[in-house]
């Protein structure tokens, strides 16, 4: 991938490491606008040595001998990380503690009465982060406005510290109720555990975390805050000591699950931002993408071995998602990219029961892998289904780095399709199909939930499968257009380094919006960007590339998730009654325009201030490609593109694609690590970046 | 080539499968625009609405996430209509209904569903969209007339409507549905209703047109018959035979005492015989089970009773013969209240049936079921803060009645069935309402004992803050949540207002109008779930980690369990005497 070599000391260097299951990626983007990819393998007892060996990589590749000389010239390091989320999945977080207002101690286990599977009465309950032995109850009570109902028992929280320590816990969510409106509680609290139990790693106040209710989304956000905290501030700290000994002298930034970057600092505060970052370094550079190729609102699809990631990005924003969202059982609240996954991918695994012919959602993952590995998988997966299409080249197949087995692919199809009265073929075929209902289906939820008609939106599709799938896809969902950018592998990785610093807060207040007090409003807005610009200014963001958006949340009495509406707001001069009177009657009209006609019969409540703040990173300059006039296919061969088989299709190199006259189907476009195909009809141009825009038939 | 890859017409397997995906997903479509666009909180909030497709004959061909006994019950409605309006049913067509004597449960739940045609013009599925709505008209506001005597003082029957004929809404329709109902909101959440059954039909139309109308018959005529096959492959699996169960409720709100359900479910072979005769015919009950509602929960609980991932349709109804006395407590004759009896007995149906297929196949036989009397309605002249007046349905969080299956304690707040009811929350209920929740933290030993433990039940406060009236009905005080397979009954319920002050009260079974001073509290302690198996066959171990939890006390892990567990949880000195516990438990089995 390396590009033209230029005098190493007039370069300078931007790195993005994505940490993967399986993988890091580690990108660096040349200030000339060349991007270098390295892979190395994952370490997962400690990722940071993937990291240093991915650096090093880079390091050889660009001919500078050391980890030292890359990183004396390197400006930046945004770094992707699934620590949390491996905490997560092992359940191996800090010994956590609980301290609560009196009367809440169960509100973890309760769960507003959410459960995962309506179906099942034997789904068991999640591990827990907190027993019940080390959630305490404190007795205290702010009113619903914010004043002392019950002062704080000073004694109780001694106490109850004393008791932590005793119980072995080394970090403590703090969670009393209505904190959000006066947070003097949770703070004393703080001051008395840090006095008990000097040891303790951390202490989480749930108005710092999540200062809004309600108490459950609060307290479970906190709860899991304290749990990730500390294995991941330990893991950042190993990280960054690393890097500076080896010579790098700016700030570290990690990629949160908002699809933004933020500083070791505040992190070490907000841990829980980064569980659920791991797709969406691809989501922010599939926003990118769209943007420069001219496309509104897109659909990306990520197609990997195991899962199929889909998430709506409108003007190039990925949509995000607040309250309700739930990873490894717990409900994290926290702003995260709107990432809705299934389990579909190349590795899914091709089944029989009874008529009917099923895809996934078990996968053969990688090890032992699809019967075509080789590796002593026997389970017909959806990448044997599409090497028996002939859309695989067995050669070429991971770079040409593993040759694929089509006659165990072949065999295992067979087994599957037998009892259906299918063979091989007929099975490959029949499982593409099904897999592409599957996913296509998981498209339509997702724009159901936004409330978005499919035909109106463009996929971007990427991953190691995704845009072999993604035609049949498109021309099922009515979609016109499906965008590939060429940087498919290391994708993610590219969107780090692109992505903005985000820093998103919200603060509750809760009232009719005709009795809202203003001034208490605006003193909230301006506490909040007081807040952001201290988090942006440690960035080094300069104040010209601050952007901030404050919202008011608001909801018709009775709804339960908040509805953030733009706000005209400056702490400069004081918020009027008519700013809130125009984000409500916007926020009418947008009900108006969802069919819901009563919408005006109600008046909305207030339930809080949200400022999106963010720092807008320059973007890396791209290397524009030079038209040619022909594309010249490197090979011809018999491919099913779904309808049908067809005979002598070409197959076009994708690495050296230039723009030029359309290709159109029935076309295979190769790259190292993706195949592109295009049925009979489709259309597809390149673009003076490289990336690819099909016209879908 | 000529299966596995046809393309507009004909049927294969992947077809159907195909198909049958997207079904499901018209379903969540519809499911999710109601709750984009409605307004009303139960909606919205809780997640009751109900989206499912059915087929030209009322079959029952895929459904969304929802409550499973609504779900399964809301294709009689649409069956009534296809019989009825047999050739005046046109495309564009949208129909509401929410009357309990043509198939429904009770007059809050409104049925709006649009019939879908092929192209030679025979309906072929009908999109259908069922919410709760929060006011029916009738005597009383909130659409829970727990006192009504009859049908027509619970609120307005609507066995039929078109709403919409032929793509144009009916304004006299939508003027008269107005006119019936109490709340500013109703019609714009019944138009939301609309909007989703409309979309739901577009999808639907779209399916067709793309497989054609014969595929889409098959497929549905493939899914059903899978989910058949596969229901009959477990029932197979069961041992023939006859299985009774009674089970009572306390008292209806009239105070009407032991409302008795009974069920003999018959196994032979494939099939299953559910029949409810015995069960209570007193014609002065006012608690009433609908057909319909009967229908749901019996179905809802043999569902979660067999393999979670069998695909939900009338593939299930076709196992089951199901035989409910007309004029008994759970098929009332038209005109009885239906309000009270929608809840009990209508859970107690499945009460009854888990513990009749308990004597059978006990592992996953936990009852999928609650035991609110009615919602706790609190009411006040004025809001102190505000100076207005105040409406509190009570629909916070609480934990309740949550049974153990084999290998799980009970645990969370509500059964799984409930699972997607998503309750209010204090902090945000205390700023619309004046009150303060003081707590609802777990009841020690409130779970039934068991080799499995129950779930605990919340001992729930709340201080008024301002003169509050209340209607409080409280059941399971006297007949209580039942243990399974050896497993204790879960504790009992019981709601006292105005605690500790000369205005107590303890509710039993059911008060009206209560008046609560400025800083009262009403404290109710919800029951716990039914433990499974016998609690001398409980791990000691994982006793003494309930006791270190609290969700079992020290006394009660010796006299419920036979477990000795010496020193104490304050000064963390807690530990098992297993020799003392081996003594204490040859005790115990020697003298049952």
């Amino acid at each position: 991938m390396t590009g033209v070599k230029a005098e190493p000391s007039s370069l300078t260097y931007r790195i993005g490491v994505d940490v993967g299951g399986t993988f890091t990626d580690v990108v660096a983007i040349r200030s000339d606008g060349v991007i270098v990819l390295e892979k190395t393998p994952t370490t997962p007892a400690d990722q940071s040595d993937g990291v240093l060996d991915g650096i090093a990589r880079i390091a050889a590749a660009e001919g500078l001998g050391s980890t030292e000389a890359v990183l004396a010239l390197t400006t930046s390091i945004v770094h992707g990380t699934t620590t949390g989320d491996n905490t997560m999945i092992q359940m191996t977080g800090a010994p956590t503690g609980l301290l609560v207002t009196t009367g809440f101690r169960d509100e973890i286990e309760m769960r507003r009465c959410y459960k995962e599977d309506i179906w099942d009465p034997g789904l068991g309950p999640p591990e827990p982060i907190a027993k019940r032995r080390v959630r305490l109850e404190i007795d205290e009570r702010m009113t619903a406005e914010g004043e002392v109902d019950t002062p704080l028992d000073e004694d109780g929280v001694r106490a109850a510290a004393r008791r932590l320590r005793a119980f072995g816990v080394t970090s403590i969510a703090i969670v009393f109720l209505h904190s959000y409106l006066n947070p003097i509680h949770e703070l004393r609290a703080r001051e008395l555990v840090l006095e008990e139990h000097p040891d303790v790693e951390l202490v989480s106040l749930s108005h710092e975390v999540y200062p809004k209710p309600p108490e459950f989304e609060r307290t479970s956000t906190t709860l899991v805050n304290a749990y990730v905290g500390p294995p991941i501030v330990r893991y950042l700290g190993r990280l960054e000591q690393r890097l500076r000994d080896a010579g790098y002298q700016h700030e570290l930034l990690v990629a949160t699950s908002a699809g933004g970057v933020a500083t070791p600092d505040a992190i070490g505060r907000l841990a829980v931002a980064t569980i659920g970052s791991g797709p969406t370094g691809g989501v922010v550079a599939a926003g990118r993408a769209s943007v420069d190729a001219g496309l509104d609102d897109v659909v990306s699809v990520d197609m990997g071995g195991t899962s199929y990631d889909v998430c709506l990005i409108r003007g190039g924003r990925p949509e995000l998602n607040s309250d309700w969202n739930w990873r490894h059982r717990y409900c994290i609240a926290l702003p995260m990219v709107d990432i809705h996954a299934v389990g579909a991918g190349g590795g899914s695994i091709v089944h029989a029961d009874g008529t009917r012919l099923l895809v996934g959602p078990q996968s053969a993952g990688s090890e032992p892998g699809p019967a075509c590995y080789d590796r002593g998988g026997t389970a017909a997966t959806v990448t044997d289904a599409d090497l028996v299409l002939g859309r695989l080249d067995p050669e070429r197949f991971w770079g040409g780095r593993a040759a694929l087995d089509v006659s165990r692919a072949r065999a295992a199809l067979e087994a599957v399709g037998r009892p259906l009265g299918l063979d091989a073929d007929e099975t490959a075929v029949a499982a593409t199909r099904v897999v592409d209902a599957f996913m296509t289906d998981a498209v339509r939820r997702v724009l159901s939930l936004a409330g978005v008609d499919p035909r109106r939106v463009d996929l971007c599709a990427f991953g190691g499968m995704g845009a072999l799938h993604a035609t049949a896809q498109a021309a099922a969902l009515g979609v016109q257009r499906v965008l590939v950018p060429r940087a498919a592998p290391g994708f993610s990785a590219l969107g780090l380094v692109s992505a903005d610093h985000l820093v998103d807060l919200t603060r509750g207040l809760i009232a009719d919006w005709r009795e809202i007090d203003v001034d208490q409003l605006h003193a909230l807005g301006c506490e909040l960007e007081a807040t952001a610009r201290v988090q942006l200014d440690r960035a080094d963001v300069p104040r010209d590339r601050q952007v901030l958006d404050f919202a008011l949340n608001l909801v018709y009495p009775g709804q339960t998730f908040d509805h953030p509406m733009p706000l005209s707001f400056s702490s400069d001069e004081p918020l009027t009654r008519a700013d809130v009177e125009a984000c409500v009657e916007a926020f009418h009209r947008e009900n108006e325009a969802a069919r819901l006609i009563e919408a005006r019969a109600q008046e909305p409540m207030v339930r809080g201030i949200r400022l999106t703040a963010t720092g807008l990173v320059d973007r890396p300059a791209e290397a524009q490609l030079t038209a040619v006039g022909e594309h010249a296919p490197r090979a011809r061969r018999r491919v099913h593109t779904g309808d049908a088989w067809h005979d002598d299709v070409p197959v076009h190199d994708g690495s050296g694609l230039a723009p030029g006259p359309a290709i159109d189907g029935p076309a295979l476009v190769e790259y190292p690590f993706t195949t592109l195909l295009l049925r009979a009809g489709d259309s597809a141009t390149v673009l003076p970046n490289g990336d690819v825009l099909v016209t879908v038939a | 080539m000529d299966r596995g890859t046809t393309t507009a017409e004909g049927y294969d397997a992947v077809t159907a499968e195909v198909i049958r995906s997207r079904m499901e997903t018209v379903c969540f479509e519809m499911a999710t625009f109601v709750s984009r666009t409605a307004t009303t909180p139960i909606l919205n909030q809780s997640n009751e609405r109900n989206a499912t497709i059915l087929d030209g004959r009322g079959r029952l061909a895929a459904l969304s996430v929802g409550i499973p006994q609504f779900m399964l019950s809301s294709t009689l409605p649409v069956r009534f209509c296809l019989e009825f309006l047999e050739g005046e049913l046109y495309p564009g067509d949208v129909l509401v209904a929410n009357d309990p004597y043509t198939g429904g449960g009770h007059l809050p739940d409104f049925n709006v569903f649009s019939p879908v045609f092929s192209p030679d013009g025979e309906v072929l599925l009908v999109a259908s969209i069922q919410c709760h709505h929060g006011d029916t008209g009738g005597a009383l506001a909130g659409g829970y007339n727990v006192h009504a005597k009859d049908i027509w003082s619970e609120g307005t029957r609507y066995p039929l409507l078109k709403i919409v004929e032929r793509g144009r809404e009916r304004r006299d329709v939508i003027l008269t549905m107005r006119a019936n109902n109490r709340l500013a909101g109703f019609v714009g959440d019944l138009r939301a209703q609309v909007g989703a059954a409309q979309l739901g039909a577009q999808h639907l139309d779209e399916l067709v047109a793309a497989y054609g109308a014969d595929a889409v018959r098959d497929a549905v005529d493939t899914t059903i018959e899978d989910t058949r096959r596969r229901f009959r492959a477990e029932i197979a699996e069961w041992p023939d035979g006859t299985y009774e169960a009674d089970v009572y409720v306390d008292s209806d709100p009239a105070g009407n005492t032991d409302i008795h359900v009974h069920v003999a479910i018959t196994v032979a072979g494939d099939q299953i015989v559910v029949d409810f005769a015995g069960s209570d015919e007193r014609p002065e009950l006012n608690a009433w089970s609908t057909f319909g509602n009967t229908r749901g929960y019996t179905i809802a609980q043999l569902a979660s009773l067999v393999d979670p991932s069998i695909p939900k349709n009338e593939g299930f109804f076709d196992c089951i013969d199901l035989r409910i006395p007309e004029g008994s407590c759970l098929n009332p004759t038209v005109g009885k209240p239906v309000s009270a009896g929608t809840h009990h007995p209508g859970v107690e149906v499945a009460d009854a049936i888990a513990i009749a297929m308990s004597r059978i196949i006990p592992d996953r036989c936990a009852p999928q079921t609650y035991k609110y009397g009615s919602p706790r309605q609190m009411w006040g002249a004025k809001d102190p803060r505000s100076g207005k007046s105040f409406f509190d349905h009570g629909g916070e969080v609480n934990a309740g009645w949550v049974n153990a299956v084999r290998d799980v304690d009970g645990w969370g707040a509500l059964v799984a069935s409930n699972g997607n009811l998503i309750k209010a929350s204090a902090e945000i209920n205390e700023a619309l309402f004046p009150h303060i929740l003081r707590g609802r933290d777990y009841r020690t030993d409130s779970g039934g004992a068991g080799e499995w433990r129950g779930g605990c039940g919340s001992h729930f406060v709340k201080e008024v803050r301002t003169p509050t009236d209340v209607n409080q009905y409280v059941v399971n005080q006297r007949h209580l949540h039942p243990g399974i397979a050896g497993g204790r009954d879960g504790a009992p319920d019981r709601c006292i207002i105005s605690e500790g002050t000369d205005r107590a009260r303890v509710v039993a079974p059911s008060v009206t109008e209560v008046r609560m001073e400025t800083g009262d509290r009403l404290v109710y302690d919800f029951g716990g779930g039914g433990g499974w198996g016998d609690p001398l066959d409980r791990d000691p171990q994982s006793v003494l980690e309930d006791v270190w939890d609290e969700y079992v006390s020290v006394e009660a892990a010796h006299d419920d369990y036979g477990v000795v567990i010496t020193g104490s949880l304050e000064a963390m000195t807690l530990a098992l005497d297993q020799g003392a516990t081996e003594v204490r438990r040859a005790e115990r089995r020697a003298t049952p």
